[in-house]
């Protein structure tokens, strides 16, 4: 067809190049990260996957099972509790030191101070190598040390909590209105009179709000880590998958289910009892005295129940201990085959966590729909709840699952991985939709459009950036958990983790694990830069 | 566009009434400017007539049918046949002006090439020739949340331009615009629909732009036709009583008083 120069689009070669490049590298993707949609429905598989699952039903019921499943529920909970603490021990000195909303130099001109921003900047490389090590790969070397049990659970939680809590604190803190501090600070004041006075008041129940929001996660991650023999729910669970015993893995998804929900619907009562107004505060029905009481006898009892010893943990032959160990990482190997496996290694990760992204953006986006109330009350009632159900089962618990459909490797990993994020985008979709402005689309169905179109030209484009943020954001999530998807079979650089791991061969443990940072910065760095392009 | 309205009522609520029985009758081709108070009544009876909201009692005829008695695809059909240009167009802020102008005649277009419109625009050439009659080429290819307020609701006549429809109801068209380009986007779309014999209703702020453009003036006022009157019969008396209000002290109206129309400062669309 021959365009005049007067119609031709500016935009058109752009979308036409990206169509193809989108096209070209959807191929090679797919080859590294295995997809075969037939090993879906290969008979063999079904056998496997379908006798497994026939097998969930009857739960486990006997009393020595549901003695074993107590204590576990309660393992993991105290796991959850106390690895918030510590995280909180070490995330609170790490956002006061990391946030800009107290540096004095911002104040006006002072004094050179060239330490202070170094400090700062220190204390945020530090905070992003803490949040950047997948608890999950902490629980793995933790449990090598302490040996089975809860206590590599929490010190892992605590770490990589720490650092992701640190992060966010220090964002709230600089967000919030900076004025009380700067004007303490420019009366002289000091850092601490300036965060007590001037930033918590205003800081204090966002930050309340998200520790209670990280406690929660805590709780799924005490789970997964189990898996790896770090105690909890998660380590009967590995045992009886091992076992093949359907009944008893289906009793512990439904505690592990029942305990989310529960958790949830605590959180968000806690949650909203902080944010009432402030004129409705004399009609709580319990005072804030009474829950901080009852939240340090949980506090205290969970820490009695882990036994956490950090007398040993910081004794005089501990340190010597913890720094021979730490020194068997040192220096990371870098031999020629372990860098090539790390490549391939790398490179199936990568595509692991793409995939599996984009099929959960697609699998989210047609849920969203019924989701967001657009086929009636009931299918929107069906569909909230299987996209809670999936959102409530960890990847990592998907995985075990799916490694069973599709056999070892990546493509399982990228199954599971679809299959958790699906619930978590198909409900941020949603809402998105439900939050969107409905004239746009009103306004072309009026016009005769058709329903379909009318979505796509009159709503599509004003959700569409939401959407692609959440998306971005879940594929850096995806990143790191589709790097220690191999420890349950599922390829890429956990696999590879597992076995240096197993063999103890720390210094390549290390290489790889430097690998893994690297690829979670790399696509950090490229999702915002494909935010920014597309934003 | 043939149009038949007798005792059409809509209940908003009791604090709030939406229309109180509304007799009008228009024939194919006619033009006809709505002009009355805030809250008189005149969105709400625009947008029962494109069939965007259904009357509580009272009939609508469009083109001697009863749109409500229609099945689902017959309706669909009309409506394409009926373009309404809202006072705050709703244009999806990052949507392309072109693409935005297209989209007024996805009820017209095949399923596949309004989806293919969505990557590469189908009809550039179309987009063009109907942004061009409003001085807007140069915002062909600009994102919708580029453009100012006033341009924005330009881009909204325009998709109904391009739509072509047989019955074009425009809701306060040019509230965002300045008085000149007013009285020109004005001039545009009733030389438009007088082209193509299409049917116009505008309701108006502007009285003055009303009497100038329109032959025939209704008058709303607390859900009902107060006057329906040829522009020249309109009497000044007619629109002290169609102004006149409760709380303000009885005087000239502020319509009258400025010889310019008034842009509405709160009407002014926000992408």
């Amino acid at each position: 067809m021959l365009l005049s120069r007067d119609s031709r689009d500016p935009a058109a070669a752009g979308r036409l190049i990206g169509c193809m490049l989108v096209l070209a590298l959807a191929w090679p993707i797919g080859k590294v990260a295995q997809v075969d949609p037939a090993a879906l429905l290969d008979p063999a598989n079904l056998k496997v996957a379908g006798g497994f699952v026939a097998s969930f039903w009857p739960l486990a019921h006997d009393t020595f099972f549901l003695g074993l499943l107590r204590d576990a529920v309660l393992q993991t909970l105290a796991i959850a509790t106390v690895g918030t603490l510590l995280a909180l021990l070490i995330a609170i000195p790490l956002a006061v030191g990391s946030t800009a909303a107290l540096s004095v130099s911002a104040i006006g001109p002072a004094p050179r101070a060239i330490w202070r921003p170094a400090v700062r900047q220190a204390v945020k490389a530090l905070t992003l190598f803490l949040r950047g090590i997948p608890e999950l790969v902490w629980a793995l070397l933790f449990v090598r040390v302490f040996g089975l049990g809860p206590s590599a659970a929490v010190l892992a939680l605590a770490l990589t909590y720490g650092g992701m809590l640190a992060k966010v604190f220090a964002e709230i803190l600089d967000s919030v209105d900076r004025g009380p501090a700067r004007a303490i600070l420019a009366a002289g004041g000091s850092r601490t009179a300036a965060l007590v006075y001037g930033l918590l008041p205003n800081a204090v129940p966002e930050l309340v709000s998200y520790s209670i929001y990280r406690w929660e996660c805590a709780l799924r991650a005490a789970v997964v880590m189990g898996l790896v023999g770090a105690g909890g729910m998660g380590q009967l669970m590995d045992q009886s998958m091992k076992a093949f015993n359907g009944g008893e893995v289906a009793s512990i998804l439904t505690a592990f289910l029942l305990l989310v929900l529960a958790a949830d619907a605590l959180s968000n009562l806690l949650r909203r009892w902080m944010d009432a107004p402030p004129d409705a505060l004399h009609k709580r029905i319990v005072s804030g005295w009474v829950l901080a009481l009852a939240g340090a006898l949980v506090c205290v009892s969970a820490w009695r129940m882990i036994g956490l010893d950090l007398g040993a943990l910081f004794g005089a032959h501990a340190g010597s201990d913890i720094a021979r160990f730490l020194g068997e990482f040192l220096p990371p190997a870098h031999d020629l085959p372990l860098l090539g496996k790390i490549a391939s290694g790398s490179l199936e990760t990568l595509a692991t966590s793409l995939v599996g992204t984009v099929l959960a953006a697609c699998l989210a986006a047609v849920l969203a729909l019924p989701a967001a109330g657009r086929c009636g009350a009931v299918l929107k009632a069906i569909t909230r709840f299987a996209l809670n159900l999936l959102r409530a089962v960890p990847e990592l618990v998907w995985a075990t699952i799916t490694v069973l459909a599709v056999g070892l490797g990546p493509f399982a990993g990228a199954l599971a991985l679809a299959l958790h994020t699906c619930g978590v985008l198909g409900r941020l979709y949603a809402e998105a939709l439900e939050n969107a402005p409905p004239a746009g689309e009103a306004a072309l169905r009026t016009s005769g459009a058709p329903r379909s179109l009318a979505f796509l030209y009159g709503a599509l484009p004003q959700v569409a950036p939401q959407w692609l943020a959440y998306t971005l954001y879940r594929w850096e999530i995806n990143i790191r958990m589709a790097a220690v998807m191999g420890f349950v079979g599922a390829g890429g650089l956990g696999q590879a983790l597992y076995y240096e791991l197993s063999l103890f061969r720390l210094g390549n443990a290390c290489a790889i694990i430097l690998a893994m940072l690297l690829l979670a910065l790399l696509v950090d760095h490229a999702s915002a830069m494909l935010r920014w392009r597309l934003g | 566009m043939e149009i038949l309205v007798s005792d059409l009522r809509l209940n908003y609520g009791a604090e709030q009434p939406g229309l109180a029985g509304v007799d009008l009758r228009l024939a194919r081709g006619e033009q006809v400017a709505i002009i009355g108070p805030s809250g008189a009544g005149k969105t709400s009876l625009l947008r029962c007539l494109a069939t965007a909201l259904r009357a509580s009692s009272g009939t609508l005829q469009l083109d001697t049918r009863d749109p409500w008695r229609l099945g689902r695809e017959d309706l669909r059909v009309l409506r394409s046949r009926i373009g309404t240009i809202h006072q705050a167009p709703p244009l999806p802020p990052r949507q392309r002006v072109v693409t935005a102008t297209l989209a007024g005649r996805l009820g017209v277009w095949p399923i596949w090439k309004s989806l293919l419109s969505l990557i590469a625009p189908q009809d550039i050439a179309g987009a063009r020739a109907a942004l061009q009659r409003l001085d807007l080429t140069d915002k062909l290819f600009e994102r919708c949340d580029q453009v100012s307020g006033g341009q924005l609701q330009r881009v909204g006549i325009a998709r109904v331009l391009y739509q072509a429809p047989a019955l074009i109801l425009a809701d306060e068209p040019v509230s965002a615009l300045d008085p000149a380009l007013a009285d020109h986007t004005l001039a545009v779309l009733c030389d438009d629909a007088r082209q193509r014999g299409a049917t116009l209703i505008a309701s108006l702020h502007a009285v003055d732009l009303a009497r100038a453009r329109f032959s025939r003036i209704v008058g709303v006022r607390d859900g009902r036709i107060a006057f329906d009157k040829s522009a020249g019969e309109v009497s000044e008396g007619d629109l002290t009583a169609l102004y006149a209000s409760e709380r303000v002290t009885p005087g000239s109206p502020p319509a009258l008083t400025s010889a310019l129309p008034r842009v509405s400062a709160t009407g002014l669309p926000c992408c």
